[in-house]
């Protein structure tokens, strides 16, 4: 490192701490306003549609943004993410379908499932690297969408949760109300994406970029790089798990594709599309694949081309994410205004 | 400088979003506008493995509204069909069919969804309220269970245990006749194979008590590789074989077990082979198979199905499956109803056709009923009969005793708790 470097890493760290309140207050500041927006959405546009989009963009933005923690943040490129998508469904499914709960516990509840399942899971798949991390956790994957098929009498097998999800009023909310639905699920989206905005802006944050990039510096500065990628790994799956309570009140029950490597797949997807670098790459992912797949779909039964295209559009053409993409653009225009500026 | 041009760009393109969003959400209700056509809303499998369902489900809807339509339409309205594909997916099932419904302006739902997207339907219609008709989940529990009852959804499709019943009763005689004690099993590895490989073995064992089942297979859905399955079978030296794979998996097997010589050496009942999604694609279809009718156009053999089976080949150059009789009954039970009601209402549509009772070319006796209690379909032609290498494939078919099978129906559902 030289001595330049070395003074522009010390002028960094110098600056980061005094600022950190006022970016956490502006983070909090952008969720209010991004929640008072949606909720304000369905008075502006009566549209049923729009509403129920909201709902699965809230579902898979959870989900997808959780697992950019993992594969933007940490390096960890996880493909078994959907079990805790799938988990988080049939959890939430199965408590108030068999014990009659109120929400706000078997919520809890699912989380503290999926805090357990994602302990274990994760205590064993973060140890390996790279491919062997990505295929363990495939391999989970099946195992737990393999149980779901066979354990007929507690999921139903492949024909699901069926008989719809009791939802008993709470705090007067009541979630079998559409409206009151979309609300709950904006506030969760809110919350989630500002819950892991903290999490990615934190000092802990930082040490999971270090390990991405090198986890034997990390180790080194004294890092217990095992346990910072384990905690990573259950963070992201109790978000995930979130996002998959959403998706089983928005549909009134939960099926084994939740579980399936193709939610996973379409999570990648997903972080593909929006770019991994930037904190919201994930969710304007979402939203571009929930549009495309929605216009798509109607327009034509030959999706999978259209998708196929725009995923090596993606894949070849840019070369990143639509966020990516935007931000260095951004950057490059400034920095060229810069130097045009006398 | 900088600033303002950044902000410019913004504020162009978030007016241009916003410009297209307002489109978007505002083109509904021009649509809706101009409605004096009814829309009916069908999400199906139109890609992946199992496309044919929504395909041949299409076709037949499709050449029965042009004939509503031709007649008048529901209650003065012509009929149109907003069709759309779910991949198989049941959460983008739910959110079509919520689309067709909410944005579309679709008044009743055709779900032409298979197992689990069905239920994923059924959970819409319930929380809608929309008129709602299952015509290809065959799923007992769908309509049998009465924590899935709702008032507004019905079901045109068959049903799995009325087919283990007259299974299970035709493949008894022949097992008393020819002394067939030693039954093997194999059916696909998931709920339907399952479940109904288990009803067809109770009621065989009801009906002739010293039949042993000594092997059973279970090979997975979409298996291509059937060896071990065959072997494993062969090994067994079972002298019936009873299998309900179906669709592509079915003739895999079949062009796999014939070069072992497996049909010579026992008797094979194969519930899905008299389809012509099968009975067309294997190569050589061996004689004497015995199978439950699916679509076959000589069973009933009565001129009107002939007719409708060529009429539909005609038009689409392929024959009907099983599905597309479940969804033409469909839409020839709403037209009925709704001329009854004299109303394209979905409300005062469901009112008439619970119970109701229509002229059809699928029906036992030329009729079929949509039973009011559980709103499924009763009185199609269900029946066994034996292959041949060529038309008309299943020359023979033993029609089921509609009698027999709804007293044992009634005491399946007593023994599930379901009433």
């Amino acid at each position: 490192m030289t001595e330049l470097q070395a003074g522009e890493g010390a002028q960094a760290v110098g600056i980061a701490r005094p600022r950190a309140r006022p970016r956490r207050n502006r983070d909090v500041l952008i969720a209010l306003i991004a929640f008072i927006v949606l909720a304000a959405l369905p008075m502006i546009f009566s549209s049923k549609l729009l509403l129920d989009f909201v709902i699965r963009c809230a579902a898979y933005g959870l989900f997808a943004t959780s697992l950019n923690l993992l594969v933007g943040y940490t390096g960890l490129i996880s493909f078994g993410h959907g079990m805790f998508f799938g988990l988080g469904a049939y959890g939430f499914g199965l408590m108030m379908q068999k014990t009659g709960v109120p929400v706000p516990v078997a919520f809890v509840a699912t989380l503290a499932i999926t805090f357990v399942v994602a302990a274990v899971i994760g205590a064993i798949c973060v140890r390996l690297k790279e491919i062997y991390f990505a295929f363990v956790t495939l391999a989970f994957q099946m195992l737990i969408h393999s149980t779901i098929l066979s354990w007929v009498s507690l999921t139903g097998g492949d024909q699901g949760l069926r008989g719809g999800i009791p939802r008993p009023p709470f705090l007067g909310i009541d979630l079998s109300n559409h409206h009151h639905l979309y609300i709950a699920a904006c506030a969760l989206l809110v919350l989630g994406l500002l819950l892991m905005r903290q999490i990615a802006q934190s000092p802990f944050g930082y040490t999971l970029r270090m390990i991405r990039d090198n986890a034997t510096r990390a180790s080194f500065v004294g890092i217990d790089v095992w346990r910072a990628k384990l905690t990573i790994f259950v963070l992201a799956a109790l978000f995930a798990s979130t996002g998959g309570i959403i998706m089983a009140l928005f549909v009134s029950g939960a099926y084994p594709e939740f579980a399936y490597w193709t939610i996973s797949g379409e999570g990648i997807f997903i972080n593909m599309l929006g770019g991994v670098t930037t904190f919201l790459g994930p969710m304007v992912g979402t939203v571009l694949l929930l549009i495309l797949n929605d216009t798509v779909t109607r327009l034509t039964e030959y999706h999978g081309i259209v998708l196929g295209i725009v995923i090596l559009f993606f894949a070849i053409g840019l070369r990143k994410g639509l966020m990516d993409f935007v931000v260095e653009w951004a950057a490059q225009r400034r920095g060229k205004a810069e130097e045009r500026a006398p | 400088m900088k600033r303002t041009r950044t902000t410019g760009v913004s504020r162009r393109s978030t007016l241009a979003l916003m410009g297209a969003g307002a489109a978007t959400i505002a083109m509904p209700w021009v649509a809706r506008a101009q409605a004096k056509t009814i829309k009916i809303g069908m999400p199906t499998i139109l890609s992946g493995r199992v496309a044919q369902l929504g395909t041949s489900s299409r076709n037949a809807v499709m050449l029965e509204v042009e004939k509503v339509n031709a007649a008048g339409g529901l209650a003065g309205r012509q009929i149109e069909m907003v069709i759309r594909d779910s991949k198989g997916q049941p959460q983008e099932a739910a959110r079509i069919s919520r689309e067709l419904v909410n944005t579309d302006g679709c008044e009743l739902l055709i779900d032409a969804e298979a197992s689990s997207g069905a239920f994923a339907v059924h959970e819409v219609a319930r929380d809608l309220g929309v008129f709602c008709i299952h015509t290809n989940s065959e799923t007992s529990s769908l309509t049998a269970d009465p924590k899935q009852h709702i008032p507004n959804a019905f079901r045109t499709a068959r049903q799995g245990v009325h087919d283990s019943i007259v299974g299970g009763s035709y493949a008894a005689g022949i097992a008393k006749a020819k002394g067939l004690k030693k039954w093997a099993t194999c059916s696909p590895d998931y709920a339907y194979g399952r479940d109904t490989t288990g009803e067809f073995t109770l009621y065989l064992k009801r009906f002739a008590p010293d039949v042993e089942i000594i092997s059973d297979s279970w090979p997975k859905l979409f298996q291509p590789d059937y060896t071990e399955v065959v072997t494993k079978i062969l090994q067994a030296k079972p002298q019936a074989l009873y299998s309900c794979l179906w669709g592509g998996d079915l003739t895999s097997y079949i062009d796999q077990a014939n070069i072992y010589a497996l049909f010579t050496q026992m008797e094979v009942f194969a519930v899905n082979m008299a389809d012509y999604t099968a009975l067309t694609v294997v190569k050589n279809l061996p004689k004497g198979i015995h199978s439950g009718n699916r679509y076959i156009k000589t069973y009933p053999g009565t001129p009107e199905n002939a007719a409708w089976g060529d009429a539909y080949k005609a038009k689409y150059n392929e024959y009907p499956t099983n599905w597309s009789w479940e969804n033409a009954t469909a839409i020839m039970l709403i037209a009925e109803a709704s001329k009854k009601a004299n109303s394209a209402d979905g409300k005062k549509i469901a009112e008439v056709l619970r119970g109701l009772t229509i002229k059809c070319p699928f029906g036992a006796d030329g009729t079929v009923t949509m039973r009011g209690e559980d709103q499924t379909l009763i009185g199609y032609a269900i029946g066994w009969g034996t292959t041949i290498p060529q038309e008309p494939y299943v020359p023979e078919v033993k029609a089921g005793d509609w009698k027999t099978i709804l007293e044992l129906e009634a005491e399946w559902k007593k023994s599930k708790g379901y009433t």
